[in-house]
């Protein structure tokens, strides 16, 4: 009986093409054009190392503490990737290709070389501007007060009156929020596999509901196998669309992918059992259902920062209670502290209310369901 | 086999089901036959259990019949007027599903849903989804659901509906053949050609009571009016036309549209009469037809109206 029930639901479930577009193909397709347009948004406002050329002629290679100083800033994470040249016409052709944005001639006071403004260039130039300001400093002393040359290392160290600490595990980002929004948005589309199964079991809102409910068998398995097996594809939709924008498009998630999935679960139970209860407890026809589904399934998303960045923050601020019960706000904020908390107290906190949430709309619809003699059909 | 005492079903104000009584036997095939809103439907979901009905009894297999009673729900096929299968799953897989809700072990069940394929003719489409099959084909499918796991006995709502006359065939030759195979069952329908083709014993129903039950020729003997004469004659004058009025045996006569037709009473033969009139009088006539009473002449006399209304 379960195989059947079960079984028979997936392969329903997997060829109903509206629900899978909604539910599968829909949220790729979002998620994809979130990744293409804020995929740059968080390393926007990062420093990126920019090439620059020194030639390496007779003052270059004398000048020991302009080499020290411009090495010190130089590879993979510091301002400058160098590039050696042999004399001025080879940094000349370099520059011109576009392979440098500038070069540096050695010298008492070097020189910069540009063809062109931007970020690189002043960068490069306040360099060059702090080394010489520093190097005169240290002249200047040693000239005027040898005794002092002692001090200087400790006079000239930058100092820092604030320290910078992350209060999350991960950098902060304006993006992943939402991704977060996305999946609930996925997990309240749950709702349509809740939906179908309410509606096929009710005989007096189908002639499927009409036979399956004449059949021998018990009214709790077939609610609960239906369910299963609609709750089954609703995890593996939403597993699919994690998994896609984690491996395949590379946006971090964080490690913990027990609690990644058991998050995925809950959400999907939410969803699920919010369509059967949104079906079983209204007299409206399917299509009408369908629209009260999608209507407070938007409208809880719209809430919980899909359309409107920052629009959670707000409602949390100034309706906490509508904040606390809506259902995507909370599947959106147990992935986001997943994922920057570094303590788990929050993230059960919502994972409990999703699941409390699930099985209240579970209870509601199975005293509704029990129902098998209807006054008309 | 069913038993159904004094039903009552009403939605509001309106009187769906007023005090109907049924008795089905074992082996029959019985008909209920009414207009659209006669009640049939309705007295099917009530002996189901599926609506809830103000007063009355319904009992099937001697037990009464409640949504939890599942020993006699095993024994219980049932074709809906309206196609109930998953548009989603191919024929075999829906015949399949709903089998296996009577017939969990899935060994047991796959010959019953082979010969089920087989006894509707769908073999050929046993991989097609609904959506790709003829209105025919999908009524098929729809009573290959309701009786693979070979019920004792089976609710047909009208089956038929919208569907080509080979296919209407197909399905009436299978109706009387899972009767003979041994289930009893109960055809509803408004087609009275169906009905009097297999039923053996049929109920004829008009708003919400059993207005007539019996065999056909029962019904039939119920009434007044027997066979129905027609006659093409060119021109035929009031003269001729009142003598033949005046034949006894003969309930009404009239001339219309140079068509003579003529209701005799139940149980007399008038066409020698009507002919013999007719030469004797010079009157040349063309083809005659003669027609026995149908069950809409046992409905439009017991009721005033058409069947087909």
């Amino acid at each position: 009986m379960f195989r059947n029930i079960y079984g028979k639901r997936i392969l329903f479930s997997l060829r109903d093409r509206s629900t899978m577009i909604w539910t599968l193909i829909f949220p790729l397709v979002l998620g994809t054009l979130f990744f293409a347009v804020f995929g740059g948004i968080d390393t926007s406002g990062l420093l990126e190392t920019s090439p620059l050329g020194v030639v390496n002629d007779e003052a270059f290679r004398q000048d020991e503490a302009f080499k020290v100083a411009l090495e010190s800033v130089s590879g993979e994470d510091g301002l400058f990737e160098l590039h050696i040249f042999e004399n001025t016409s080879d940094a000349d052709s370099a520059l011109e290709n576009g392979d440098i944005t500038g070069y540096v001639i050695a010298g008492d006071i070097p020189t910069l070389i540009i063809t062109s403004d931007g970020i690189s260039q002043t960068i490069a130039k306040s360099f060059l501007d702090r080394f010489i300001q520093t190097r005169s400093s240290i002249i200047h002393v040693i000239a005027t007060n040898p005794a002092a040359a002692a001090d200087l290392p400790a006079l000239l160290a930058p100092v820092t009156f604030t320290e910078e600490i992350t209060l999350s595990n991960n950098p902060p980002s304006n993006v992943l929020n939402y991704f977060y929004a996305l999946f609930a948005m996925v997990s309240m589309y749950g709702g349509f596999q809740g939906l179908n199964t309410v509606v096929y079991l009710q005989a007096n809102m189908s002639a499927l509901g009409a036979r399956r409910t004449v059949s021998p068998a018990k009214r709790w398995k077939l609610v609960l196998y239906d369910l299963l097996g609609g709750l089954t594809i609703q995890f593996a939709c939403l597993v699919i669309l994690v998994a896609y924008l984690s491996l395949v498009l590379g946006i971090d998630f964080g490690s913990q992918v027990g609690l990644i999935l058991l998050t995925c679960l809950a959400g999907s139970m939410l969803g699920v059992s919010f369509g059967a209860m949104v079906s079983v407890s209204s007299k409206f026809k399917e299509n009408a259902k369908v629209a009260i589904l999608i209507s407070v399934s938007m409208l809880s998303v719209f809430l919980s920062g899909l359309m409107v960045g920052g629009i959670n923050y707000i409602i949390a601020q100034r309706a906490p209670i509508v904040a606390w019960i809506n259902p995507a706000a909370r599947i959106t904020d147990a992935f986001y502290s997943l994922y920057f908390y570094d303590t788990y107290g929050h993230f059960f906190l919502n994972i409990g209310i999703v699941f409390g949430m699930s099985v209240i709309m579970f209870i509601i619809t199975a005293v509704f369901l029990r129902r098998q003699r209807y006054e008309s059909i | 086999m069913i038993q159904v005492n004094n039903l009552v079903k009403r939605y509001g104000d309106l009187v769906a089901l007023d005090h109907f009584n049924l008795e089905v036997r074992e082996g029959e095939i019985f008909g209920l036959l009414g207009p659209n809103g006669s009640g049939k439907t309705t007295a099917i979901n009530c002996m189901l259990s599926l609506l809830k009905f103000s007063k009355g009894e319904v009992k099937l297999f001697g037990e009464p019949m409640r949504p939890g009673n599942y020993s006699s729900k095993r024994r219980i096929g049932i074709v809906m007027q309206n196609v109930a299968v998953f548009n989603e799953l191919t024929v075999i897989e829906n015949i399949d599903y709903f089998c296996g809700l009577y017939v969990p072990d899935k060994n047991e069940r796959r010959p019953l849903v082979e010969e089920a394929i087989a006894f509707t003719g769908l073999h050929d489409f046993r991989k097609f989804l609904p959506k790709k099959l003829s209105g025919g084909l999908l009524r098929r499918l729809n009573i290959a659901c309701g009786i693979a796991h070979k019920p004792d006995l089976i609710f047909l709502d009208e089956p038929t509906v919208a569907v080509d006359p080979q296919s209407r065939n197909h399905i009436l030759e299978g109706i009387v053949n899972l009767n003979r195979n041994g289930a009893t069952i109960v055809y509803t329908s408004h087609y009275m050609e169906e009905v009097e083709q297999i039923c053996t014993r049929i109920m004829i129903m008009d708003k919400g009571k059993a207005v007539a039950t019996g065999t056909k020729e029962e019904l039939k003997a119920m009434i007044r009016a027997g066979e129905k004469l027609t006659v093409e004659i060119f021109d035929l004058s009031d003269t001729v036309l009142n003598e033949i009025k005046s034949l006894s045996g003969l309930i009404e006569a009239e001339y219309d549209n140079q068509l003579l037709t003529a209701r005799c009473v139940n149980e007399s033969y008038c066409l020698s009469a009507v002919l013999d009139t007719l030469r004797r009088n010079n009157v040349g006539f063309g083809r005659v037809f003669s027609e026995p009473p149908t069950l809409n002449d046992v409905f439009l006399e017991i009721t005033g109206k058409d069947l087909k209304d």
